[in-house]
This record gives C-alpha cells, structure tokens and sequence, in this order.
C-alpha cells in the first residue's frame, strides 16, 4: 500500500510541476552554455583557420548571441542537412547556419527575422566603363551555367535586346574569362565576388554595383514552439544592426562596402 | 614532387584525435569488460531461462547499429531527461554497453569451454563456488576467450569513430576536419589509417604475445 501512495504522490508531483516547466530560454541560461550548429565548410560564414579552430561570421554571431545572453558558447560543426536533425534532436539549442527561411522549412522549425541576406553583385573588368548594373545593357555578360544568376542575366539581355549572353561550366572559368577581357561583365554572390576580388588570383576585375535581384535571406532557427528564444533573437538581431555590430562583422568576413538590407520594402517582418 | 598544406600543427591535431580514439576505447573496453563478465556469469549462471530478460537486452545492444544507438541515447538523456552531459560521457556509456554485450557471450563461451568433469573434480575436492570460479575456470576461461577478447577490443576501436556524431572530436573526425580544410582526401585518410595502425598494431601483438605464454604450460 505504501507503495502505491508513494506512487500516486510521485504522478500527482509530476502533474502538477509539468505547466510550470521552464522553456529553452531559461533552460540554456540555466545551463550556462549555448549550443550552436554552425556550417564550417562554407566560408566567409563558418570555416577553421589554421589551427582547426573555428572562424567566420555564423561563428562570431553565435559568439554575440552567447554573450547577450551572458552564457559561453559552444560551436557544434553541422553539415547543411544536418541542422534541422540536429536541432530536433536536441544536439543544439539554436542553429546560427545561412539558413534560408523557406515556407516548407517553417513548417518544421522556428525562423527569426533575417540575420543576413545573400546579395548579388556586378562584377566587371577593369577596362570596361561601367558606374551601374544597368551598364551591362549592350555588353557582353556571361555567368555559371544553369544557376540563379545565369537565368536572371540571360533574361535582362534578352530584355534589352543587345549584348551578348555567355554561359560557362563553372564560377571559375567566368571569372577567368573576366580577367581575360573575354567577358565585360558577371553576375555572382557578393561573398564569392568579394573573395574572388580579394585573393588575387583574378587580376582587373572590380565590383560594379549590387544586382537589382530578390536577395536570400537567412534566418535563425531554433525549435518552432520556442517562442521566449524566437523572441529573444528577434530583438537580438535588431539589436546587432542597431549598434552596428553587423555592419562590423560584415565588413571583418565578407569585405568592403554596404551590408545587405535585412528588411524588405512594402511589408512587416 | 610532392606537396601538401598539411602542418605541424595539423599533425598534433590528428594525434588528439587519435588521443581521443585511445581513451574513449580504453574507457569503453575497461567497463565494458568488467560488465561484459558480470553479465557473462550470470547468464551461464541462473540458465537461459531465467537470464532471457537480460539476453533481450544485451541482444538489443548487439543488433541495433551503433550509429542509431549513439544518436538515440544523446536525444533520450538531452531532451527526455533533460540533463546537460557532455557528449563524451554518452559516447563512452553506449560504448561500455555495446562493449558488455559481445564480451558476455564471450565470457559465456569462455566458461563453457571449461570441461563440466573438471569443475565437479573441483567441488568435490570441497573447493567453494567461488574458489572454483576464480582458480578453476578464470585461468582455464581467459585463455580460450583472450583471442576473441583482443578481437572485440580492436574492434571497439574502430566502431569509437562513430562517435563523432555526439560531438565528440576523435581520430576519423579530426581527419573529416583537415579534409574539409586543406581538400587533400587521400592523403590525410592514409595518414588517418597509418594512425588506427599504429594504436591498433601493438594491441594485436600484445594479444599474440600472452596467447603464445599462456599456451607453453
């Protein structure tokens, strides 16, 4: 009999703890440490440096989140398939990795406000007169066979109705033939630009102006019914741009120039 | 002739990993052993009637990947429990427990391989079950079961880079690591073998060595 009073006050325990059960905020400030997937092979967000350690702009953001938050960080290395797996599977608390906030990916997981958005960038050769990615119109353009960039380019030549459009197999023979003069002028993202421009290895090209396309806006996630995080994030990212830590962490990981606009004109959130 | 990026440093951060395969094979092996025979008696002991809960379980161990088994531990302590452990800690308890299910069978093996006439020479000369079990059967055991014994071990140590999926930094993963960073495939996966080799070879000799004593006398 004791027994089975033991047990009923145990359920009756359990009853009646369960509506006062912390969330996920509380829980990883509770636990001192905040757990971020962070995708490592796609530089300038997330790669190691030379001593294997981690680096790049997801991995200084998760950084700042931890540290708002006044906990220590902890970078869990995730592929891109990985991260929502490993979020529903309790490996992390939030996933900090360029993820593009599609509906069909809402429909499983929490999305914040964009934290970053991948733009596209004209890059032209230096001998080329070119002020606008409207100067392109009549010139001799070409880009990666099949990508986002190559369809939208190929559009507007067709639009204008003069110039000429190329398409090569790969992003590195576009900007060989750009060095080349064989091309006046490209379209790519402006973290592949900026990096392409920087190394040195394609000499006389510059970046233009930004392309007129609907940039990739990427978000945080974390697990969709955690609305004290999703809202904490929120205010948190405003709260980067605000203070101007991203345009600081833009200008550290991806290069010179203005970071992409987080809002989209002519509608909330 | 030939050229790579790999580095100093790169090396040292192969050799943790390799570090990390050691220890937690080393841990795994050490409880799971000390299980492995505990379970291993028992079974032999109370017959294959009473022990088949404890079969059930162990046979679960042995049937269900590794993998699988890695993953769903970590979501069951991390989000059923609620506990914050480090992924270490889970990767060796898995392992301890996938490391105790081949050994009892083992261990179960061993004892079985003892001749029944000798045991009962034993306890009629009024030896206990204990002092039959520790100076008749552990001498006679140990040898036939060392061989699978060492097997077993390497073979934790192999299975050990799975872990990485509880964010564990291990050999295979340090490996996964520089090859994401340096693109040299080939040649860090033949150093990463060149490292399983040398923590594995001396085990395997260490193995054929006390088989070759033990069998003299």
């Amino acid at each position: 009999m004791k027994t089975s009073f033991l047990a009923v006050g145990v359920l009756a325990a359990a009853t009646v703890a369960m509506p006062a059960q912390a969330d996920k905020l509380d829980d990883i400030i509770a636990s001192g440490t905040l757990r971020c997937a962070v995708v490592l092979d796609f530089p300038p967000m997330g790669s190691r440096d030379a001593d294997n350690n981690p680096i790049g702009f997801d991995v200084d953001y998760c950084n700042d989140l931890a540290a708002a938050l006044g906990v220590t960080a902890e970078i869990v290395e995730t592929t891109f398939p990985e991260r929502i797996p490993s979020l529903m599977s309790g490996r992390v608390d939030v996933a900090v990795a360029s993820t593009s906030d599609t509906l069909e990916r809402a429909k499983t997981v929490g999305f914040t406000i964009p934290y970053y958005s991948f733009e596209n960038a004209v890059v032209a050769n230096e001998k080329v007169e070119m002020a606008t990615w409207e100067d392109m119109k009549g010139k001799t353009v070409g880009a990666t066979a099949g990508t986002y960039e190559a369809i939208w380019l190929e559009g507007k030549v067709k639009e204008w109705g003069e110039g000429e459009f190329r398409p090569y197999q790969t992003q590195a023979d576009v900007f060989l033939a750009l060095s080349q003069g064989q091309l006046d002028a490209t379209v790519a993202t402006v973290e592949v630009s900026e990096a392409n421009v920087k190394s040195g290895n394609f000499p006389g090209i510059k970046i233009v102006d930004k392309a007129p396309m609907v940039p990739d806006y990427v978000a945080l996630i974390t697990l969709r019914e955690e609305y004290g995080l999703i809202n904490y994030m929120n205010l948190f990212i405003n709260q980067q741009v605000r203070t101007g830590r991203y345009a600081e962490l833009y200008k550290k990981w991806v290069g010179e120039g203005e970071p992409a606009n987080l809002t989209i004109p002519g509608v909330y959130r | 002739m030939f050229d790579t990026a790999l580095t100093r440093s790169d090396l040292i951060f192969l050799a943790q990993g390799a570090g990390m395969t050691l220890i937690v094979t080393a841990i795994s092996v050490f409880f799971g052993t000390i299980l492995g025979i505990v379970f291993g008696v028992i079974r032999y002991q109370i017959g294959p009637w009473w022990a088949a809960p404890l079969t059930f379980v162990l046979d679960i161990f042995r049937s269900i990947p590794l993998l699988i088994q890695l993953v769903l531990a970590n979501a069951f302590v991390t989000t059923v429990l609620g506990l914050r452990i480090s992924g270490f800690t889970v990767a060796c308890g898995v392992l301890s427990f996938y490391t105790a299910a081949y050994c009892a069978e083992i261990v179960r093996g061993g004892i079985e391989a003892v001749p029944q006439t000798l045991r009962r020479a034993a306890r009629s000369l009024g030896l206990t079950w204990g002092q039959d079990m520790t100076s008749i059967v552990l001498p006679l055991a140990t040898r036939v079961a060392l061989p699978s014994w060492i097997g077993l071990a390497l073979g934790v140590m192999k299975d050990s880079a799975l872990v990485y999926i509880v964010q564990v930094v291990e050999l295979l993963k340090s490996t996964q690591i520089l090859i994401t960073r340096l693109q040299e495939p080939l040649f860090l996966l033949m150093i990463c073998g060149l490292f399983y080799f040398l923590i594995s070879f001396p085990i395997a000799r260490f193995g054929g060595y006390l088989e070759k004593r033990w069998s003299n006398d």
